[in-house]
């Protein structure tokens, strides 16, 4: 368990034989995380091979199967429009991680800069940035993002940036102390010393030392940023159809109040859970890896 | 102490007037023409749609929204209804915005106050007994509700009560929400579910994070020195240990809080309740601008007041602040 923080980092950014080292001492120290990791990388694979792996085209409809239950050659049975929804899940996990995956490495990037900038700067611009990112902080994810899909619009791109925003404060707060705390460390002092402009200090020597927090956030938050997309398509302003995603598809099955369509509300809705929870436990491990401190500061 | 509450007071007032501010330039400016976005149905800044429509009803529809004036005329004319409690009217229901809250805000609110006493009811002492007894049975099972928790969607879980609600009990929730006092029975079977729903989300964190607060407490100094000079572990426990840890407990819980407003948008479409989350949605896909504008204020408001009672909570809690 005694992984230091260097090392761990050096395990994950080193190549070769070496990879597959700390690939073995992550799964040794975190079975857990390990196997959530598999899942992960198992739902990956399954996004990109998505036309071989699904049984039938996602938009192909069969009028007269609509809303039919689950039989023998359609697992999960068919939508309001005779599709199999067993491919549209399969299809589904696209806009989820796609979403969750680049909005979050989008808005943490943005965070970052704007944090590390904030801490390092420190004075008037630190001070008038980070009330603005309390406000910001302050707002549920999903109103902002809705706030915003109002003036920008549906689609893919549009979700993202959505999404991405709300993810930047989290960001700016943790690379801010980071860079708060990094600032004073001597070899800071000596780099400035020898003439090192600020933003070269900024940059080869406080920015390093982000490394691993950014990480930590960015895997924190996929799980977040997957549900916030996944609300939404349920709330039918996320991914416009036919294009298939898990929200929209829960959204498009709980319009029927009377003789409800089990199948069309568990299966979309296990697929959000087990990807959200393969992420959230990996991300617990790769905390715990790269951070030693926090180690057991929370529940697992 | 009272000073300090004042000074916590007139802090609030700058953050909002920014909040508006915010608020209004991307409702309000960013979409460009919002007449053309209106009429023509286009998202985002198109104005192609506006040849179709008759310029009369476009210049009529200016006018009635003032955005003929200038911007900041425009925006003081907001400022100064809010601070009168004129929230002007809805863009197309012919419904003044003040009246649309009383019809579908004091649903959201039973439904938040609920949901938070829940939250507080189950999260706490789950935390605090799974912090005690660490590595039991107990901790255990609360570690994997508060992680199952964490990754099932508050919507799909509201979908699935809805579901099994019909499939296997046959039970249909009433239709449409009564005041408490006039039919409390009716009232209760609109509104349990959702308070659950959303409760047991925030119960989740606030273990979660009592838990972990509590743990930590449990490693300083001065819980020994209680411990050795034999106390019983009861008496460390409720006087040293929860006393102080339940400051991030506080935080955390309040910005579930926060949370709830913005989770009950899907929890209310998910049960068919007709509150201010799904007034809210339904105001975003009409482009009602107006009405957004106005309910997102509100839940930022919202926002900013419970923040300012953690603050004052925190000067309750610990004497450190208060005398500052």
């Amino acid at each position: 368990m005694q992984t230091s923080s260097a090392e761990a980092v050096a395990t994950i950014t080193s190549s070769g034989n070496s990879v597959m080292q700390g690939l073995l001492r992550f799964a040794r120290n975190k079975p857990l995380g390990a196997i959530m990791g598999t899942i992960i990388v198992l739902i990956v694979l399954m996004s990109v091979f998505a036309e071989f792996v699904a049984p039938y085209d996602p938009l192909d409809t069969a009028p007269l199967m609509a809303r039919e239950p689950p039989d023998r050659v359609h697992w999960m049975g068919y939508d309001e429009v005779g599709r199999d929804i067993l491919s549209r899940v399969i299809f589904g996990s696209r806009v989820s991680l796609i979403v969750g995956i680049t909005s979050v490495v989008f808005g943490t990037a943005i965070g970052s800069i704007w944090g590390l900038a904030s801490g390092y700067l420190g004075g008037k611009f630190d001070l008038v940035t980070q009330r603005a990112v309390e406000v910001w902080m302050s707002f549920p994810s999903l109103v902002l993002a809705l706030s915003l899909l109002v003036v920008l619009g549906a689609g893919l791109h549009t979700v993202i940036i959505a999404v991405a925003f709300t993810r930047v404060p989290y960001g700016v707060r943790v690379i801010r102390s980071v860079a708060i705390a990094v600032k004073e460390f001597m070899y800071v002092d000596a780099a400035r010393s020898v003439g090192s402009s600020e933003l070269r200090v900024m940059l080869r020597h406080v920015l390093p030392n982000c490394v691993a927090p950014f990480l930590i956030i960015l895997t924190a938050h996929i799980g977040t940023a997957i549900v916030v997309e996944a609300s939404l398509g349920f709330l039918g302003i996320g991914i416009p159809p036919p294009t298939a995603s898990w929200g929209n598809m829960l959204g498009s099955a709980v319009g029927q109040a009377i003789n409800p369509h089990w199948w069309r509300i568990i299966y979309p809705g296990l697929a959000i859970v087990i990807t959200v929870l393969s992420f959230n436990i990996f991300g617990d491990a790769i905390r715990d890896v790269l951070d030693p401190r926090l180690r057991g500061s929370e529940a697992q | 102490m009272s000073k300090y509450i004042l000074r916590r007071l007139i802090m609030t007032i700058p953050t909002l007037v920014v909040i508006s501010m915010i608020i209004f330039v991307v409702l309000r400016v960013i979409p460009g023409n919002i007449v053309a976005t209106m009429l023509g149905g286009g998202g985002g800044g198109g104005g192609e749609g506006v040849q179709m429509v008759d310029p009369a009803a476009i210049e009529k529809l200016m006018e009635d929204l003032r955005l003929d004036r200038p911007l900041y005329e425009q925006y003081l004319h907001w400022a100064r209804g809010i601070v009168t409690g004129d929230l002007g009217d809805s863009f197309f229901r012919g419904q003044k915005v003040s009246e649309m809250l009383r019809n579908h805000g004091p649903v959201t609110l039973q439904i938040s106050i609920m949901a938070i006493a829940l939250s507080w009811i189950v999260g706490l002492p789950i935390g605090i007994l799974s912090a005690a007894r660490q590595d039991s049975f107990l901790d255990y099972s609360t570690r994997l509700f508060v992680v199952l928790f964490l990754a099932i969607p508050s919507f799909w879980l509201a979908a699935l009560i809805v579901l099994f609600g019909v499939l296997i009990f046959e039970y249909y929730p009433p239709l449409f929400y009564s005041h408490i006092w006039d039919d409390p029975g009716g009232n209760l079977a609109k509104t349990t579910a959702p308070a659950i729903v959303i409760g047991l989300g925030m119960a989740a964190m606030i273990a979660r994070m009592a838990r972990s607060s509590i743990l930590e407490v449990l490693r300083e100094d001065y819980v020994r020195t209680a411990m050795a000079k034999g106390l019983g572990s009861r008496v460390v426990m409720w006087r040293h240990v929860i006393k102080n840890a339940l400051l991030p407990v506080i935080t955390i819980a309040g910005i579930m809080m926060g949370f709830t407003l913005g989770g009950s948008v899907a929890v209310e479409y998910a049960f068919a309740i007709n509150g201010l989350g799904v007034t809210m949605l339904t105001a975003i896909i009409d482009k009602d601008f107006n009405v957004v504008q106005n309910l997102v204020m509100i839940y930022a408001a919202a926002f900013v007041i419970i923040n300012l009672l953690i603050d004052l909570s925190y000067a309750w809690a610990d004497p450190r602040i208060r005398y500052e």
